[in-house]
């Protein structure tokens, strides 16, 4: 009985793989015969229902490259230029080596993958701009930075371009957010149709130009597709090229303010030089020229001074209001904030005027997302 | 002539100061002057009105001050005429917000029948300034001695002292102040003769904003 069981594992174990295999193979073929007979949306679906396959019924890696290349160039047949590039683009991170056989392929398919190394990022050991793939019933969403990696541009008049690619329509929202996790813009918010390429101007939504840091671009499913739960994150780290901008001047010393309120040493400062004054002149004469007879007009000179140090001591005596330093207080507050927004409105306008440069990192997909 | 010339470079100054980190002030004034003077005995007492500009430069410390006047004094009874002419030139540094000293030439001329008699005084000064309402009015008291002088007719040394007070407002704006201010000089001579000068004098002043 033990000895059946075993015979039985072993054979179910030999004979269903190749079975599944089979039918990855089979689909594989059917996807090439269909390419060949130019029946291009049924390949196209064949192939990619042949790529989707996971686990054990996968296709070998060479099979996966085989079954790439004919997608590129069935889409390329059916004027889906960006998907066939993503398709030459994935088939190229898997085998950077590989080249189309011009035996089978045209010269628009060994065009198509030259423009596809071209159009490819950068990297150490030539693989293609980073992507993330989501899967959600067999529709393989991705997301990548268009023309590199790395892009520098002025806000406002330059952008910095992704790509959402969907084989078979999806509904996705894709929402940049900043280092706090607060939205920064959403980017796109509706049906992608085999791909759309999005362009972030580098401005944030009042149109100011966001602080260096780490941002993200989440795209996740939206609309009746809102219940898949995944998410395609791309990392941005966002820097800018130095800029000379003014400092901001300082608050004024306190020094610089008077205070708004009589006090009695206020008012007595203010008594003292006035009586001094008046008196000085009254007994001036007696002592600068002593025995001569001094005019009495001085007198009123004198009893004027005298009076306006008693206004003076009225109008600062405690806790009376000195309308003329809280007006001079005012004055020195909105002349400091004007020339606080004045640089700051240089100063923005000089960063305006400097470059953006973010760097995109690698993207991650992520299928607990809630959207 | 020199009052054409001082209202010239008052309307020049005034844009240059404008536009640098100069402190200047332009003044004018209408003063009363009653001169008592006396010699061997003999006293005169003349009165009259002058018309004077002062012109006051400088920087954080040091300051240039420029004052001209004249006039006309008459006096009572069969006493002659005079025509009073006064200038100083004075070198100033600013040791407080509320204290500047002053060094320099101070000279007063009067012209009677064709003959003049000038008194000319090197003196140090002191001017104390106190705030009576902040940026808008002040007094002040100035203090001054001769470290020495001369005079003519008749011809000899001479020594000299004297005080100014008054007050000092805003009128309108930041530009436009006025001064009410009394002042008192006494200048002697060699052999009894001495000169005591008073001036009631109201004064108004541009300052060019900066």
């Amino acid at each position: 009985m033990t000895r059946f069981v075993i015979v039985l594992t072993v054979a179910l174990v030999t004979f269903a793989a190749p079975l599944r295999a089979q039918s990855a193979d089979a689909l594989l073929a059917q996807g090439i015969r269909a390419y060949q007979q130019q029946e291009y949306p049924g390949g196209a679906w064949l192939l990619r229902r042949a790529l989707s396959l996971q686990g054990s019924a996968a296709l070998s890696p060479a099979e996966t490259a085989r079954a790439l290349m004919y997608l590129a160039a069935t889409e390329l047949s059916r004027d889906q230029r960006d998907s066939a590039i993503a398709a030459a683009q994935r088939l190229q991170a898997l085998d950077s080596r590989y080249r189309p056989d011009e035996r089978i392929f045209g010269p628009p398919v060994v065009a198509l993958f030259q423009d596809a190394q071209r159009s490819a990022p950068a990297r150490s050991g030539g693989a293609g701009a980073p992507v993330a793939t989501a899967t959600p019933r067999g529709n393989t969403i991705a997301i990548r930075p268009v023309g590199g990696e790395d892009r520098a541009f002025r806000p406002g008049t330059g952008a910095f371009l992704l790509r959402i690619t969907a084989p078979a329509p999806a509904e996705v929202s894709a929402t940049l957010t900043g280092p706090d996790g607060r939205a920064i813009r959403t980017l796109f918010a509706g049906l992608v149709r085999d791909s759309i390429d999005l362009r972030w101007n580098g401005l944030d939504i009042a149109g100011n130009v966001p602080a260096p840091g780490r941002y993200l671009v989440t795209v996740s499913p939206v609309g009746r597709d809102r219940r898949a739960g995944w998410s395609l994150r791309l990392p941005l780290e966002v820097t800018r090229t130095a800029v000379d901008t003014l400092t901001l001047p300082p608050p004024p010393a306190d020094s610089l303010y008077r205070a708004e309120r009589g006090t009695y040493g206020r008012a007595w400062r203010s008594l003292v030089p006035g009586v001094l004054a008046g008196a000085a002149i009254v007994v001036l004469p007696g002592i600068i020229a002593n025995g001569e007879e001094a005019s009495s007009a001085r007198l009123i000179i004198g009893g004027t001074v005298t009076v306006a140090g008693l206004a003076a001591f009225l109008s600062q005596r405690p806790g009376r209001t000195i309308s003329v330093n809280s007006a001079h207080n005012r004055n020195l507050q909105e002349r400091w904030r004007r020339d606080v927004a004045d640089i700051t409105r240089r100063n923005a306008e000089r960063l305006r005027q400097s470059q953006l440069v973010i760097r995109a990192g690698a993207p991650t997909y992520s299928p607990s997302e809630a959207p | 002539m020199i009052r054409y010339a001082l209202a010239a470079a008052v309307v020049a100054a005034a844009p240059l100061a404008a536009q640098s980190p100069l402190r200047m002030s332009f003044w004018g004034a209408a003063s009363q002057e009653i001169v008592q003077s006396r010699i061997g005995g003999v006293r005169e007492r003349l009165s009259g009105t002058m018309l004077s500009g002062e012109g006051v430069l400088g920087g954080e410390r040091i300051v240039l001050r420029l004052r001209y006047g004249q006039g006309t004094l008459k006096g009572e009874g069969a006493i002659e005429p005079r025509e009073l002419v006064e200038g100083e030139v004075l070198l100033g540094y600013r040791a407080a917000s509320w204290l500047t000293l002053w060094a320099g030439p101070n000279a007063r001329a009067y012209t009677a029948g064709g003959a003049d008699q000038r008194w000319l005084f090197w003196s140090g000064r002191a001017t104390l300034r106190g705030t009576l309402l902040p940026g808008r009015m002040q007094s002040f008291v100035e203090l001054w001695k001769s470290a020495g002088g001369s005079v003519t007719r008749p011809d000899g040394a001479a020594s000299g002292r004297g005080a100014e007070a008054g007050l000092e407002m805003r009128l309108s704006g930041q530009t436009l102040w006025g001064r009410l201010a009394y002042r008192v000089e006494q200048g002697l001579g060699d052999g009894d003769l001495r000169d005591v000068v008073e001036t009631l004098a109201f004064s108004i002043a541009y300052v060019p904003p900066r």
